[in-house]
């Protein structure tokens, strides 16, 4: 088919000259208001990271109210439990961590709802200060 | 300016950083295909207020979508491809008719009408041939452009229209034979000498 040898003959030739030296009228500011979209856009952006920051920092901190109430007033036992193994799994330097581990295992799996709701909580405040962190890196950098 | 600094950076550093959403990489980037948008605004038909508008979207969604660009096209066709569907969005947008078939053979009886360029004293060759390649019906005219202006492949044109490869095919046979019907007595012995 003629149109798969665009190269061949004169008449192609004339074609892809005629067409390649055509100059499309542009308005002459408008990369300066492209530029100028794409700042507002990365602003809205920074904003919009911001809010949800925002919003996920407040959330977090009634979810961690909400939880050490329901803990301190539905479960006290089970609560001071928790953190007493927790206190003496930090305290306790002589035992080998080796043979503690199956222990630890073993309490995680009898409160692991209590467990679940503090791994929410830590990986919360982990994720969060990261995101501070690397945030405000890229936009020194 | 912006030039000389770019001139010092490779090909691949300056998509990198095109695509990390450096600022000064995307003033080279709309400055280099501004016109190429342009271009394929006006010859989908779009009005001229809503030639603008279009190529606006169409550098904001490349904006947006450039953290995501995978390289496994060029930058070029994927930036065709992004204003091909912002202009055909625009025209349904506004309930324009895109029924193909009948656009098509509509627009060819009024180029019969007209009848084959003829060119007169002072006239360059080249305005002739644009002339004839406006009267086209839109999407011969987009597909003859991509293959002899920005010398993209079938399948390349293809992947920007939407459309399958021979529709494609088709659209460069028929535009070709209708191009060269028209500017037979405009370019004379040259146009015939590739038949």
């Amino acid at each position: 088919m003629p149109a798969n040898r665009p190269n061949q003959g004169n008449f192609d030739e004339i074609l892809g000259r005629a067409l390649r030296r055509h100059s499309e009228p542009v308005p002459a500011d408008f990369t300066e208001r492209m530029l100028r979209q794409a700042r507002e856009l990365d602003e809205k952006r920074i904003i919009s990271r911001v809010i949800w920051q925002g919003r996920l920092a407040l959330a977090g901190t009634i979810l961690l109210g909400v939880a050490a109430i329901v803990g301190i007033v539905a479960l006290p036992g089970r609560i001071g439990a928790v953190l007493r193994s927790v206190g003496v799994g930090f305290t306790d330097r002589g035992g080998a961590l080796l043979d503690r581990f199956p222990q630890a295992v073993g309490a995680v799996r009898n409160e692991w709802q209590l467990y679940a709701v503090l791994a929410v909580l830590v990986g919360f405040a982990v994720y969060f200060f990261l995101d501070m962190l690397l945030s405000d890196r890229a936009r020194m950098a | 300016m912006v030039d000389g600094m770019w001139e010092q950076h490779g090909e691949d550093n300056r998509l990198r950083l095109l695509c990390s959403g450096d600022h000064e990489a995307f003033t080279w980037f709309v400055d280099k295909y501004k016109e190429t948008v342009f271009l394929c605004c006006r010859r989908l038909g779009l009005r001229e207020d809503e030639v603008e508008d279009v190529a606006s979207e169409t550098f904001m969604a490349a904006y947006k979508g450039l953290s995501r660009y995978s390289g496994r096209s060029e930058l070029s066709t994927w930036l065709w491809s992004i204003a091909y569907r912002k202009g055909i969005d625009c025209l349904r947008r506004n309930r324009r008719e895109w029924q193909l078939e009948d656009e098509q053979e509509n627009e060819i009886a009024a180029g019969r009408e007209d009848g084959p360029t003829v060119v007169t004293e002072g006239k360059e060759t080249e305005q002739v041939v644009w002339g004839a390649v406006e009267r086209l019906p839109r999407l011969w005219k987009v597909a003859v452009i991509l293959h002899y202006r920005e010398e993209k492949g079938i399948a390349d044109i293809a992947k920007i229209m939407d459309t399958r490869e021979n529709t494609v095919k088709t659209y460069l046979f028929r535009g070709r034979q209708k191009l060269r019907e028209m500017l037979s007595e405009a370019v004379g012995e040259d146009c015939n000498a590739g038949k």
